[in-house]
């Protein structure tokens, strides 16, 4: 077997195949989750006007201090997403705002201590990371991000977009930091952000770290939310160890689904096993298809309690309120309540289940 | 947005209903959902469950 190394090729072996880059990483290399924007559990490619730190594309939350300032969609305006991408997630001004100082509009995505534990950010031994992805913007200029650690530690960083409405993919390499306080828990230990406009109280210098409250840009960067009508569109979003972008992880739906259902669980028209510990309610368990990042403090449903009902030895009823979450709730599984305006026999078995096809239940475990 | 009491169950934790605006519920949680208490530490209260 012949093996040869070129400044062009890197290694070429005998069969013709060749390496051109180092081996580092190849799978789960992105400490990014839904970096491709391909989970939408919560609204499932539809339209959304976001309020502060509400959840779009699974795991991207979008920061703000004034509301109804954008909307936010899955593929927002159905362009084709960069070769090798099926998604990307867009959000569209909806006026011409000016910021004040104390303005901030974003999005971002808080990773979780326990992976990013090795990068060792906050001491003498901080590993550099390297931050990329696809970019595609009707305005052009210099935009602004940020990475930290959502409270005391930040680096803006800054890329330009040079042409309208093309995506453009954008590479940004962060020497770590050697001080500053970094989670290596289940806590929030990095939070990336990208900014759509923000004031002086959330803008500082680009490209150094600052011993500073919360800074989401550098100063003077693009404001998406000036601009009526102005889109922003990203995905393959990628933030790896060392100082070169290799190319996207890709990894297996169901994989990303399960790395989002740490956070984020929805279960929609699913059945769930229960009896009734009393005549008018019924409890049953939901499990989690993986174990979340903390136990959830609340649960999610449509708001129509007659959208779920109870089948019991005497069939159906449906709910007189909203099933509620209840205890024990663990980060293995949800305890769910449902009420009914019925005489259930005590202890009697029964199946609690959404009526409507499309109620469900959901539970957060987001940071 | 309010949150309100749902009826106690002994031997269980308090369980909060948030009403939205539109005065339909869409969550609930315990007290130790964070939007819950940072809603309590705008200086809000819950309300009593129904009798």
């Amino acid at each position: 077997m012949t093996v040869s190394i070129n400044g062009t090729n890197g290694l070429v072996f005998n069969d013709g195949s060749s390496q051109a880059t180092a081996a580092t990483g190849f799978g789960f290399k992105n400490r990014i989750i839904n970096g491709a924007m391909v989970i939408d559990q919560r609204n499932a490619g539809a339209s959304v006007t976001p309020i502060a730190q509400q959840y779009l594309c699974d795991r991207w939350k979008f920061g703000l201090t004034a509301a109804s300032k954008f909307t936010a969609q899955q593929n927002a305006g159905s362009v084709t997403p960069p070769a090798g991408f099926t998604n990307y997630l867009g959000v569209t001004s909806s006026s011409a705002y000016s910021v004040s100082s104390s303005d901030v509009f974003y999005l971002a995505q808080a990773i979780e201590g326990l992976n990013i534990s090795d990068l060792a950010w906050g001491t003498a031994n901080a590993a550099t990371v390297t931050l990329s992805f696809w970019v595609r913007s009707s305005l052009t200029g210099t935009f602004g991000g940020s990475v930290g650690n959502n409270g005391t530690t930040n680096y803006p960083f800054s890329y330009t977009i040079s042409s309208a409405n093309t995506w453009e993919q954008k590479t940004i390499t962060i020497v770590g930091p050697t001080s500053g306080t970094f989670a290596t828990t289940s806590a929030a230990g990095i939070l990336l952000s990208f900014s759509l406009g923000a004031g002086s109280t959330y803008s500082g210098t680009a490209g150094a770290w600052a011993i500073s409250s919360f800074i989401v840009q550098p100063t003077g960067a693009t404001s998406v939310v000036g601009t009526s009508g102005a889109t922003f569109y990203i995905t393959g979003v990628q933030l790896e160890k060392g100082s070169t972008a290799t190319s996207f992880d890709y990894r297996p739906y169901g994989a990303e689904l399960a790395l989002c259902q740490r956070y984020y669980y929805k279960s929609i028209f699913a059945p769930i096993s229960g009896y009734s510990p009393t005549t008018s309610r019924a409890d049953g368990t939901v499990v989690f298809p993986v174990p979340m990042r903390d136990a959830p403090a609340a649960l999610e449903t449509t708001g129509t309690a007659s959208d779920y009902g109870v089948y019991f030895q005497s069939g159906g009823v449906l709910c007189n309120s909203i099933p509620n979450i209840a205890s024990p709730t663990t980060i293995h599984g949800g305890y769910v309540r449902f009420n009914c305006p019925v005489s259930f026999s005590i202890g009697q078995g029964c199946l609690m289940a959404p009526y409507t096809t499309g109620a469900y239940l959901a539970w957060s475990a987001e940071l | 947005m309010i949150y309100k009491m749902l009826p106690a169950v002994e031997g269980e934790p308090q369980i909060y209903a948030r009403i939205d605006d539109d005065g339909l519920c869409r969550l609930t949680c315990t007290e130790d959902y964070q939007e819950f208490k940072d809603w309590l530490a705008k200086g809000n209260t819950p309300e009593p469950a129904d009798e």
